[in-house]
């Protein structure tokens, strides 16, 4: 994929300020920016603005931020790549997290 | 580290199938759950499913969970609740909230039936509180049994939308319209007649553009949209509701197999990033595999069977099952997945709005697709919705190939047939003699059966229709008949009620009317 | 459709170095290409925990990180346009034991002597400056002017920056081998065809050497296993960018209120780990218990992901920063050895001179080249 700097100035929109990502509380017009300003995939997109980086990992933001982009940059959202699964899939406390039993017993 | 044959991530329809399965074989299996209790959304569902016999066709959602849970219990299936999977590591470890813990397994073989989460669309105050997925709707009234408001606007009218906004009308609320982007109702065309008769309005090619309200829902504005789905100015609305129910489909929960380094891709018919599957659903993972929603949206009926179908390879190849065995095993899954996978609705035709007519040949109806309900002229097209005899007989209005038989095996005297491949319309035999019994009524999963008698007196006509709401009618209540689309259209008298067991709680209402409105009268509102 | 197949420069790796070097390029008038490999700054640029420190460094890389820190990181936002999250609350690296504090001691006293602001104090006054942590902590090494940024944001900004000033990227493209051409380094044969230009730069991390070797040139660089975890945001607590002596625990809390702790289990080194980046099961539970040691008030905290990456670790735990002379028109900047990000504004002028001017003029970086490893003579 070649990228250059857009040349045409950024268009805002009217629906610009509608929350997209809510964990994070991105909106329609930050993710617009992000694309004009050069982020090409879901992954880019997330690193510049966080959408998808809170509780739920994308879960319920992903397929509107994909859709965003994919129709900024006219490509379908299959070409966008996708956010990687990570643990813990659902968060969890530090507390929990380090009582890591290895070690279970029979029962 | 403790290590069992097989792991099995979800203890809904396609991992406790899965479950059930393998320790049938004879595998050492374990189930995980992250909820309080299992069978997934199975216990939701208090509508009877579609299908035909092997597919616990007629018999509500949370039955087929609790027959479930009863045959995995009675096999010993360890199912351990309140198990959050927190990831998927290297050489099939998985690492397990449990008591403030984590907990450490292995397993020779993973199956993810983790299901799927809800999708969301956005508008103007999409986030504000009274903004709720249909499935959230679902857990309030038939599992907390709270309302999740009292006026509701439905968006979406794919099955998931419909079934919810009839639960809605059951647990006492009102739906002041279920709406859609797309030009047609997306689901069952039976599911939107049962509401449609109720007096909800269809809005098709609208979409909801705001919610209002600042700190909770006291509005919505819905809009018309062109054919690129966009809001045409000066068609707005305002529908006065306190709750927005979304219901426009489905992603699978498919973190854990990215998670797992499964190799992954966006497949909107299967409604999200899913794991690449190979045809017994491994992912590109050895030994870990997928099944239900989580592997492509389709129904607790497809999951069940898709778990059973899954861990019958993982018992061949962990050596409980032979090859041979696992053939004939597996060919009769594939054989019963492809019964519910025929027809108008399959998973193949998803997206699909270019059907004309059914099968048989029938003209598709459009007002069933553009309003929920379909007219007089429609049904006359199909011979069973159209079928007028002398005396007492069934009427059926299933105008779309949808994968259901229960109207054939409930007639003891043979007056329906649907046959061989379960999408077939059902026809009815004239020289079989309906006795009135009402059976077909109530194992009709759409609501679709009717029994009608032209001859009931000088000048009136009986009218028996499902009737699942309370109060229950009673002989001898005056009130009226309502039309398709919920209009008054008569006065109506209550003349018979049949409540049996193997109904199910779906009652079997017959009502009196004059005769020139037998063909009009499809249900019954009480005079207050 | 667009295309580019030459350039006076070709950057390889669009990670930090790549993007900030390409950014200072392009600033003076030099027409650049970038190719990557997968998506920007998927490497080691995102995958930090945004540390900009110059307390405990080798003197031989310290005025990278002394200038970056005096002349380039507090405008850095402002100079990209995008708010890089630039914190200089300072930096405490925590002592457990007698081991980790002559560890601290004998990093103070060498800073101290190349110019740096930083002094040993004790755990009751390592706590006025941060009064979460708990009463392990006996001892610290206190560098102010250190602080932290957050990579993301930075190597993206870095990017966008590129971009605008007319850099072209090329993304999805694996280079396989680098080619001479009449005695200089000319050719970039990738899975996409060749790309040619007069000066390639080679910052791809620990995919460095295999490049590198396709011409000749080694150097001894491993790639090495690191994990992350994150929380969900927390009101502020504090600024101050955190180690211990041993390097086994460090993090902050970032701007927008989540705590960014990376750590180690010990059997990093071992992974049989592929490149598809799997944390290792034990590895998230080693970090919660170094946090509950150090800040037993973050117990209750969610974590929210882990996340692991490579780095290219040097053998002498130092960056080769060089222009090669065997083959002229090559320049590499690799081998960060987990420490490349908070030096990597200052990087980028050291080879944007290197390359342009012949030498680095402006940053000491004698001490970093690549014939340190090879016979002299």
């Amino acid at each position: 994929m070649i990228r250059v700097a857009n040349p045409e100035p950024f268009v805002e929109r009217e629906d610009d300020d509608m929350i997209i990502c809510r964990c994070e509380e991105i909106t329609k017009g930050e993710i617009r920016r992000a694309v004009y300003d050069g982020m090409r995939t879901t992954n880019e997109v997330k690193r510049y603005l966080r959408s998808g980086m809170g509780l739920c990992q994308g879960q319920t933001c992903q397929r509107l931020v994909q859709g965003i982009i994919a129709s900024e940059l006219k490509v379908r959202p299959s070409e966008l790549g996708m956010i990687q699964g990570r643990a813990p899939v659902r968060p969890v406390e530090i507390r929990t997290f380090s009582k890591n039993v290895t070690d279970v017993k029979e029962d | 580290m403790k290590r069992h044959e097989l792991i099995v991530i979800g203890a809904g329809p396609a991992g406790l199938s899965a479950a059930i399965e393998a320790k049938k074989n004879g595998m050492d299996v374990i189930v995980f759950d992250e909820n309080q209790r299992p069978g997934g959304q199975l216990f939701k569902q208090i509508h009877k499913f579609f299908g035909s016999k092997e597919h616990h066709a007629k018999t509500r959602g949370f039955i087929i969970g609790q027959q479930l849970l009863k045959e995995a219990e009675d096999l010993g299936v360890r199912v351990e609740l309140d198990s959050t999977v927190m990831g998927i590591y290297e050489n099939k470890e998985v690492t397990v909230k449990q008591n403030g813990e984590v907990h450490h397994y292995k397993g020779d073989a993973i199956i993810i039936a983790t299901g799927a989460a809800e999708n969301m669309i956005p508008f103007k105050g999409w986030n504000i509180p009274g903004v709720i997925g249909a499935g959230a709707a679902q857990t309030m009234m038939n599992i907390q049994g709270v309302q999740p408001g009292s006026k509701i606007l439905m968006v979406g009218s794919g099955n998931v939308g419909l079934v919810v906004s009839f639960q809605l009308l059951q647990a006492g609320c009102e739906v002041a319209a279920i709406i859609d982007a797309a030009p047609r109702v997306g689901g069952y065309g039976v599911h939107a007649a049962k509401l449609a008769r109720t007096g909800v309005p269809f809005y098709l090619s609208h979409t909801v553009v705001e919610a209002k309200g600042t700190d909770r829902v006291t509005g919505a504005v819905i809009a018309q949209v062109d054919e690129h789905f966009q809001p045409i100015p000066g068609t707005e609305k305002e529908l006065d509701v306190d709750t927005i129910c979304i219901a426009v489909g489905l992603t699978p929960m498919s973190q854990l197999a990215s998670n797992a380094t499964c190799d992954m891709e966006l497949i909107p018919q299967k409604g999200g990033h899913v794991a690449l599957l190979s045809e017994y659903g491994e992912t590109s993972v050895e030994g870990i595999y997928c099944a239900g929603d989580v592997a492509g949206i389709e129904e607790a009926s497809s999951a069940m069977i898709q778990g059973r179908s899954v861990a019958s390879h993982v018992s061949m190849k962990a050596g409980y099952l032979t090859e041979d065995e696992f053939e004939s095993k597996y060919q009769g899954y594939q054989e019963a997945l492809g019964q519910l996978r025929q027809g108008m609705f399959a998973p193949k035709n998803k997206g699909r709005n270019d059907f004309t007519e059914t099968d048989e040949g029938y003209p598709i109806s459009k007002t069933l697709l553009a309003h929920g309900y379909m007219t007089e002229e429609e049904l006359s097209k199909f011979p069973a919705a159209s079928y007028q005899k002398a005396g007492i007989h069934p009427v059926i209005e299933c105008t779309q190939n949808i994968p259901c038989n229960p109207c054939q095996d409930a007639c003891h005297f043979g007056c329906i047939k649907v046959g061989e491949n379960i999408t077939r319309l059902p026809a009815i035999d004239e020289e079989k003699k309906c006795t009135g019994c009402g059976l077909c009524v109530a194992s009709c999963s759409g609501q679709a059966i009717f029994l009608v008698d032209e001859t009931y007196e000088e000048g009136f006509a009986s009218v028996t229709f499902p009737y699942e709401f309370l109060p229950m009618p009673k002989i001898g209540d005056k009130g009226k008949a309502l039309d398709r689309q919920g209009k008054p259209v008569c006065d109506a008298e209550i003349v018979g009620i049949k409540k049996t067991p193997i109904m199910d709680k779906t009652a079997v209402v017959t009502m009196k009317v004059p005769l020139e409105y037998v063909h009009a009268a499809r249900f019954y509102r009480a005079e207050v | 459709m667009l295309e580019k197949r030459e350039a006076d420069v070709i950057i390889i790796g669009g990670g930090i170095m790549g993007c900030a070097t390409a950014y200072r390029l392009a600033k003076r008038g030099v027409d650049v290409l970038v190719l990557e490999k997968k998506e920007i700054g998927n490497g080691g640029s995102c995958r930090n925990a945004g540390g900009v420190r110059q307390s405990a460094r080798d003197p031989k890389e310290l005025p990278l990180a002394m200038y970056a820190v005096q002349n380039i990181w507090p405008q850095l936002s402002e100079e990209l346009g995008v708010d890089v999250e630039y914190h200089q609350g300072g930096n405490l690296r925590l002592g457990l034991t007698d081991k980790d504090i002559k560890v601290l001691e004998n990093h103070t006293a060498k800073s101290t002597k190349l110019g740096l602001e930083v002094e040993m104090i004790s755990g009751d006054e390592a706590r006025k400056l941060c009064p979460y942590m708990s009463e392990e902590v006996v001892a610290a090494s206190w560098c102010p002017s250190d602080g932290h940024a957050n990579p993301l944001k930075a190597t993206l900004g870095f990017y966008r920056k590129a971009l605008q000033l007319g850099v072209t990227f090329v993304t999805g493209v694996k280079v396989m081998a680098l080619e001479k051409v009449k005695g200089r380094i000319r050719k970039v044969i990738t899975d996409d065809g060749v790309y040619e230009a007069d000066q390639i730069l080679l910052c791809a991390g620990y995919e460095s050497r295999r490049i590198a070797n396709t011409v000749g040139i080694d150097a001894p660089v491993e790639r090495q296993f690191n994990e992350v975890l994150v929380t969900e945001a927390q009101p502020k607590m504090f600024d101050i960018m955190l180690g211990v002596a041993g390097g086994e625990f460090y993090g902050h809390q970032s701007e927008h209120g989540s705590f960014v702790l990376g750590g180690n289990s010990g059997l990093q080194a071992f992974t049989s780990n592929n490149d598809n980046f799997v944390t290792n099961s034990l590895t998230a539970p080693c970090i919660s218990r170094g946090i509950i040691k150090y800040f037993p008030i973050l117990e209750n905290v969610k974590v929210v992901r882990t996340w692991s990456g490579w780095y290219d670790q040097c053998i002498d735990v130092l960056p080769v920063i060089d222009n090669i002379k065997e083959v002229p028109g090559l320049t590499v900047a690799f081998g960060f050895s987990g420490h490349g990000f908070g030096i990597s504004p200052a990087v980028s002028i050291a080879v944007s001179e290197l390359m342009l001017d012949g030498k680095s003029t402006t940053i000491d970086i004698s001490q970093l080249t690549y014939d340190r490893f090879h016979a002299k003579g």
